[in-house]
């Protein structure tokens, strides 16, 4: 059932990736509407799929393993159901055109290549840390996932401005000044959580390793994005910085966390049998 | 019936005889009235704006074109084109749909077409043929807009300045324009940043004194030019016109401000020639420096975008008109009388049915003399006005009014009405 539920998300996901992808070439508010009301459906069947399936099990609480694939898919919804309330908020459709296809590609390889399954500590099956740490870093890697897009929106966007030969991304989306603030509160939430996330990783990796800092590419990437994103909000705060230096602190900064990700999936088995889901034990 | 278009509009005439066109909207209705009274003419409307005079009738006989025609101006009168039932209701969805406009795309024009309709309905010169075609005209118009391209962008160079300075600041309320020098598309612009929120709009100029007297036109305040590098740190908005021959804002004082303003957004439109913001002050970031040039570049980009969808709005256009003339057609293959009798039928058997249903327990013959009653309630009622109808061949004042009273347009046929209601039954 929850396999079914989660193809059939995945088939609402691609149909609103198409109508996005339509809209930029042919506009007309019909295609963007149709790819949010995909993308709710998506995300609704999505959610569903987790209740239908390991649910609680999937974030950590009581699970004995895990896939790489349930996480990349609880990210994905997060993602998109951000994007659907920021859309709703703010109407930014275009922002569309960027989660949509990076949905599918993210959930494609997650659910239709399969993914190995990796061992749980035991100590850690029923851990209320394990899954407050895991549910805080699906939130910010959501959220940073948005700050992303709509950084990268930004800068694409303020180079045909700056151009002065503005061109269709300028012309679909609103204002340089809201993605840029939009984009900053998004990464401001998604450092937020980082730090809980990492600060709860630190609990999870004492448990199950006895070391709170172990020492590896994702831990590292992990507090490389942390500290990117910290000298970026400092930079806003003090200096003001705004516009293109903050959209590009943002995009680095995700990059790396996405380098965590991979750091995670890449550790050894020995490794990744001792830990659990998230960004950093 | 014959729907006539007598229009003067820019293509055919020069401002000159325009203006003599113009009918001044507390004169609409006596004008409306003046065409009511031709012989022959069963509704008018009149649609007058700065770049056209159409002037659009139902009437019994195309020949009274003429006679309308004579109505206008002499110097007009010659000019003026004269459509007739298709073309002319083609003309009037192109004119809705703004294709006919100076400015394609331009969003006034249907606004303008209702407040004709509106005034011709206060004047009492609207009626039933003219109004459905103007239904159908703005409902093309507002498919024209929504399916196509048609009204992206802005077209005028004070517009386009508008436009940039929402998408590079989005909301205005709150910003601070400067407005620098006299030039008129300067205070234009400056004037629609004004109306679009700008908390304050500040004025500089060489002499103080044309400063304040400038800034007492535009509604804002006068400020001194020797304020300039502060003023930079304080406006989001300039906009430059002045006669000066070499740049009053360089890249050098740009840059200080860029970090005394804290890196907020700001936008500089150079209207001048020769320019007086150095070009190179784009390259700081988050200013934009726009030139006479930039503004023609995106405003040529819309123009272009937009003709580049008068096809697919023609489509539209046509397509509207075709269905509209096929309705039409549909009422007048089935003559009003039949459209009466069989919408009272149709509410009759509908409500019998209903009854019966209710009361359950009635045998066949008391049925039969509920229906019997339902019949025969609709036979009475219908006695008069079908004789007045059939004594006026169902074609005249009466036939009208008993299509717009009993709503029979919306079922023209006897077989629609009869399934219309008997859905509405079923649902309530």
């Amino acid at each position: 059932m929850e396999t079914v539920l989660v193809h059939i998300a995945l088939i609402a996901y691609a149909a609103g990736t198409g109508a996005f992808l339509t809209w930029l070439v042919r506009p007309g508010p019909r295609w963007a509407k149709a790819g949010r009301w995909l993308l709710l459906a998506g995300v609704v069947v999505h959610f569903a799929s987790f209740a239908a399936g390991a649910g609680v099990a999937g974030l950590g609480l009581g699970a004995g393993s895990w896939k790489g694939g349930q996480l990349f898919s609880l990210l994905a919804a997060l993602t998109v159901a951000g994007y659907l309330l920021l859309d709703w908020r703010g109407g930014v459709p275009i922002a569309g055109v960027f989660v949509a296809p990076l949905t599918v590609a993210v959930m494609v390889p997650a659910h239709l290549v399969g993914s190995s399954e990796h061992e749980v500590a035991p100590q850690l099956w029923n851990s209320g840390t394990l899954f407050f740490h895991v549910a805080t870093s699906a939130l910010g890697t959501s959220a940073l996932a948005l700050a992303f897009g709509l950084s990268a929106l930004y800068l694409a966007s303020e180079r045909q401005a700056k151009s002065r030969r503005p061109g269709r991304i300028f012309a679909r989306l609103t204002s340089l000044e809201s993605i840029d603030r939009t984009g900053y509160r998004l990464a401001v939430w998604g450092f937020v959580f980082l730090s809980i996330a990492i600060g709860t990783g630190s609990l999870v990796s004492n448990a199950s390793t006895g070391s709170p800092l172990p020492v590896a590419p994702k831990q590292a990437f992990a507090v490389l994005a942390w500290a990117l994103l910290a000298s970026m909000i400092e930079a806003r705060l003090v200096a003001g910085w705004r516009g293109r230096r903050i959209a590009l602190l943002v995009v680095v900064g995700f990059v790396l966390l996405a380098g965590a990700y991979a750091g995670l999936l890449s550790a050894s088995p020995a490794m990744r049998g001792a830990l659990a889901l998230g960004v950093w034990p | 019936m014959t729907t006539i278009c007598v229009g003067v509009s820019h293509r055919q005439a020069p401002v000159a005889v325009r203006e003599r066109l113009a009918v001044p909207a507390d004169k609409l209705p006596e004008r409306l009235r003046q065409l009511r009274q031709l012989p022959g003419v069963r509704e008018a409307l009149i649609i007058s704006t700065c770049n056209r005079l159409e002037i659009f009738a139902a009437a019994d006989s195309p020949k009274i074109a003429t006679e309308i025609q004579q109505t206008l101006d002499p110097a007009a009168a010659p000019l003026a084109a004269c459509r007739f039932d298709e073309d002319a209701l083609r003309h009037l969805f192109r004119v809705a749909s703004s294709l006919e406009s100076m400015v394609l795309g331009e969003a006034q024009i249907l606004g303008q077409v209702k407040e004709a309709a509106a005034r011709s309905q206060s004047a009492g010169t609207l009626g039933p043929e003219l109004r459905r075609a103007i239904a159908r005209a703005s409902s093309t118009a507002k498919r024209v807009r929504t399916e196509t391209e048609i009204a992206r962008g802005a077209v005028s160079l004070s517009s386009v300045a508008v436009d940039l300075a929402h998408k590079l600041l989005g909301e205005l309320a709150g910003s601070s324009v400067l407005l620098l020098g006299a030039g008129e598309m300067a205070q234009l612009a400056a004037r629609e940043l004004r109306a679009q929120g700008a908390k304050e709009l500040l004025v500089a100029n060489r002499s103080l004194a044309r400063a304040e007297e400038l800034a007492h036109e535009v509604d804002g305040e006068p400020v001194s030019l020797a304020e300039l590098p502060v003023l930079l740190e304080r406006a989001d908005v300039i906009v430059c016109s002045t006669g000066s021959e070499q740049y009053l804002i360089t890249r050098e004082m740009v840059a200080r401000a860029v970090k005394t303003r804290r890196y907020r957004p700001l936008f500089l439109v150079d209207l001048s020639l020769p320019r007086n913001v150095e070009p190179s002050a784009n390259e700081l970031e988050n200013v934009y420096v726009y030139d006479l040039d930039d503004l023609e570049r995106v405003a040529a980009k819309n123009r272009d975008l937009r003709q580049s969808q008068i096809g697919k709005a023609e489509e539209i256009v046509e397509e509207e008109l075709r269905a509209f003339l096929a309705r039409a057609r549909e009422r007048k293959s089935v003559p009003v009388l039949a459209r009466l009798r069989a919408h009272a039928d149709a509410v009759a058997r509908a409500e019998t049915e209903r009854t019966l249903a209710a009361l359950r327990d009635l045998d066949d013959r008391q049925q039969k003399s509920v229906r019997a009653m339902a019949t025969a309630i609709v036979n009475k009622l219908l006695h008069a006005p079908t004789a007045r109808l059939r004594a006026e061949a169902g074609r005249g004042p009466l036939a009208d009014a008993a299509t717009e009273l009993f709503g029979l347009d919306e079922h023209p046929e006897p077989r629609q009405a009869e399934a219309a209601v008997l859905s509405m039954a079923s649902n309530g």
